[in-house]
Order: structure tokens, then C-alpha cells, then sequence
């Protein structure tokens, strides 16, 4: 499926190297550079720009009290005051998927958050982490999460697994949700980018102009699907807290 | 569709397990400590600040109000003051009037006995000329002399008369 100039072509893995951890196979490839340079940015970013000494801060120190003070509120909204336990997790994970889509939009960077492996990945931690908290919380108590309450007794024997195959598919509709949606506006982009080189003479500059116009929309989608990630994570934090 | 290529999925789940644990601990540990120190710092010193200013505002409002009974303490003081002053100066107004009145009476008293000596000099002094007049024209008109007493008598008889 992949040919020459597929627009799936930017989402292939090129190995920088050939490392071989026992049998496994972890060369550094694109998608790894990707990740570190994430990693480097927030990082270097985040401890360069803020001056502990400080009480007016700078623009850039601004900026990191901003995205601090967002995760810091959108978890006391949604969890209340159990969520700051959980801030630093919640604050790396929206970072991380964040720069990890802005670093995508960078011309020729590779973008991990548009394999489902990495988002499937981060899910899953997240849905383990929030079953376990469930668990700790609650004990056994935790399975009348799947129970709700003021129905007819009836309508159990079909809600009872619906909740819990909706609970079971959350890991899923997490990561795909992410992941389908960098997948599908990198294609479309490089697919707009080969109606530029395609079209005659001028009309190449209508794609272009789409392309100009569809780049905003990503960044958007990009600052908006780490939103949903870091929100959603919040909403389930809260559930392990309170069962319905 | 190289997503599902799984070649490199074990070399994936590797470093994004290396990039992100390092990420989570370095910014658990590190940046945001930094951060919420940075923000409860500022929190502070904005209470801080806000409290000194509230008991400053407290102070100032505490020395207006003294002040302003100062003020107070002052306006009727003065008001007093010009009252017992005012009453002070009539009084003494009055008593200037009043010697002032006497001296005048004594005066006028005065001057009401020299302007009666006067008169009744002028009057004796008339008394006697007319008395002369008299005396001359009787002499002249009637040559016959009368004395003096008989002149005397006759004029006070005229005036009675004329009075």
C-alpha cells in the first residue's frame, strides 16, 4: 500500500540504527527522534523559562505558568481535590502528546501520535492506572461501577454488559480517537501537496492556498486532541473516585 | 498502512517508554515543583501585600478620623473663643459708653452752669443798663430823680409783667 509517493509515506519507520535489545528489535528510528525532541522541547522549555527567583514573570515563564495553571484547573474541575496527586501525570501526558502533534507539523518531522502503537500505548496506561485506582479505592465495591442505579431490574441483564464493554472500549476510542485524527490530517495534507505538483501552471496555488488554510486547522486539532486526552484521563481519574 | 506494519512496534513501546518516563519524572521532580513554587510565591506575596495595604488603609482611615475630631476639637474651641471674646468686648464696649455717658453728663452739666452764669450775668448786666437807660431817660425827660429803688422795683414789676 505504501508506494513511492503514497501520502501514507511520511507515517513509515526509518531506522537510524540497528539495535537489538535479547531478541527485540528497539533501533532508533524517526518516531523515537521524534519522541526525544518532544521530550527535549517540553523539557528544556519548561526549566529555561521560568525563574524560580522571579515574581513578575517573563513572556516565555507566562506561558509555562499557562499551560500549568490549564492542566492545574482542568483537573480541580474534574476531580476536585483528589486530581492533584495525579497532576504530574496528567501534566505529562498533555504535553507530551501536545508537542508530540506540534512537533508533527513541523515540515519532514516525523509524527508518532499518528501510530496507533504510541496512543494505543499511553491509553493503555491510563486505563490500567484508572482500573487499579478503582480497585484501591473501592475494593470489590468498584464493579457497581458497571450497575446503574433507578433502572427497572430488567433492563440489567443488557445494560450491565454494555457498561462494560463500553468501559472495556475505552482504551480504544482513546487512542484511536487520537490517532485517527493525526493520521488523517497529515494525509490530507500530503495529499493536497500532491494536486500542487499535480495541477497545471497556476492552478496549483487553489491546493496551496488549502493546504495554508488546513495547516491552522491542524494546529488546532493538534492542541485540541491533546486536550481531549488530558480531559478524558481526568474524567476517568474521577470515575476510580466516584462510581456514578 | 504502516501503522500496522508491527516491525517496529517493540522499538516503539521502547522509547516512547524511555522518552516519556523520563519526561514524567523529569517534570514531576524538576519543572513543576519549580513552577507551583514560582505560582505560591507570587500567591504569597499578592496576600502579603494585600493584607499590608489593608492595614495601612486601616491606619489612615483611624488618623483621618482623629483628625477630624481635631478638627472638630478645634472648630468649637474657636467658636467658644469668639464667643466669650465677643461677650468680653461688649462688655467692655459698655463701659467705655457708659464713662464715656458720665464724662459727657459732667459736660454737658457743666457747660448747662456756665451757659446759666452767663445768662444771668447777662441778664444782671441788662438789668442794670436798663436800669441806667432808665434812670438817664427819667432824668432827661421828666428831670425829676427817683432813686434807685423805686427804679428797680418798677422794672421787676415789667418783667413780671413781660414774663
Amino acid at each position: 500500500m505504501a508506494a513511492k509517493d503514497s501520502p501514507l509515506k511520511q507515517f513509515e519507520i526509518v531506522p537510524y540504527s540497528n539495535t537489538e535489545l535479547g531478541s527485540y528489535d528497539i533501533s532508533f528510528t524517526n518516531s523515537s527522534l521524534s519522541m526525544v525532541i518532544t521530550v527535549a522541547v517540553i523539557t528544556l522549555f519548561l526549566t529555561l523559562t521560568v525563574n524560580p527567583r522571579s515574581i513578575i514573570p517573563s513572556r516565555m515563564q507566562l506561558i509555562s505558568e499557562l499551560m500549568y495553571n490549564f492542566i492545574a484547573q482542568l483537573l480541580s474541575d474534574t476531580v476536585g481535590d483528589n486530581g492533584k496527586k495525579y497532576f504530574p501525570f496528567v501534566f505529562s501526558l498533555f504535553m507530551f502528546v501536545l508537542i508530540g502533534n506540534m512537533v508533527g507539523m513541523v515540515p519532514y518531522q516525523f509524527t508518532f501520535t499518528s501510530h496507533i502503537i504510541v496512543t494505543f500505548a499511553l491509553a493503555a496506561v491510563v486505563f490500567i492506572g484508572v482500573t487499579i485506582l478503582g480497585f484501591v479505592n473501592h475494593g470489590i465495591k468498584f464493579f457497581t461501577f458497571f450497575y446503574i442505579p433507578g433502572v427497572p431490574f430488567y433492563m440489567h441483564p443488557l445494560l450491565i454488559p454494555i457498561e462494560v464493554i463500553s468501559y472495556l472500549s475505552r482504551p480504544i476510542s482513546l487512542s484511536v480517537r487520537l490517532f485517527a485524527n493525526m493520521l488523517a490530517g497529515h494525509t490530507l495534507l500530503k495529499v493536497f501537496a500532491g494536486f500542487v505538483v499535480a495541477m497545471p501552471f497556476f492552478t496549483g496555488a487553489l491546493p496551496l492556498a488549502f493546504i495554508v488554510a488546513l495547516t491552522g486547522l491542524e494546529i488546532l486539532i493538534a492542541f485540541l486532541q491533546a486536550y481531549v486526552f488530558a480531559i478524558l484521563t481526568c474524567l476517568y481519574i474521577n470515575d476510580a473516585y466516584h462510581l456514578h | 498502512m504502516p501503522q500496522l506494519n508491527p516491525e517496529f512496534f517493540v522499538s516503539q513501546l521502547f522509547w516512547l517508554v524511555v522518552t516519556f518516563s523520563f519526561l514524567f519524572v523529569f517534570l514531576w521532580r524538576v519543572s513543576l515543583p519549580r513552577i507551583g513554587n514560582v505560582l505560591e510565591k507570587r500567591e504569597r506575596k499578592i496576600t502579603e501585600d494585600l493584607t499590608a495595604a489593608k492595614e495601612l488603609q486601616a491606619e489612615a482611615s483611624q488618623i483621618q478620623e482623629e483628625i477630624e475630631k481635631q478638627l472638630k476639637q478645634a472648630r468649637t474651641d474657636a467658636s467658644e473663643m469668639i464667643k466669650s471674646s465677643s461677650i468680653a468686648l461688649q462688655d467692655k464696649a459698655q463701659t467705655e459708653l457708659k464713662k464715656l455717658d458720665k464724662e459727657l453728663e459732667t459736660k454737658i452739666d457743666e457747660s448747662a452752669k456756665a451757659i446759666d452764669k452767663s445768662k444771668s450775668e447777662s441778664v444782671s448786666q441788662i438789668q442794670d443798663q436798663i436800669h441806667q437807660i432808665t434812670k438817664l431817660t427819667l432824668s432827661k425827660v421828666a428831670s425829676f430823680n427817683v432813686s434807685d429803688d423805686e427804679i428797680k422795683k418798677a422794672i421787676s414789676n415789667s418783667e413780671r409783667s413781660i414774663n
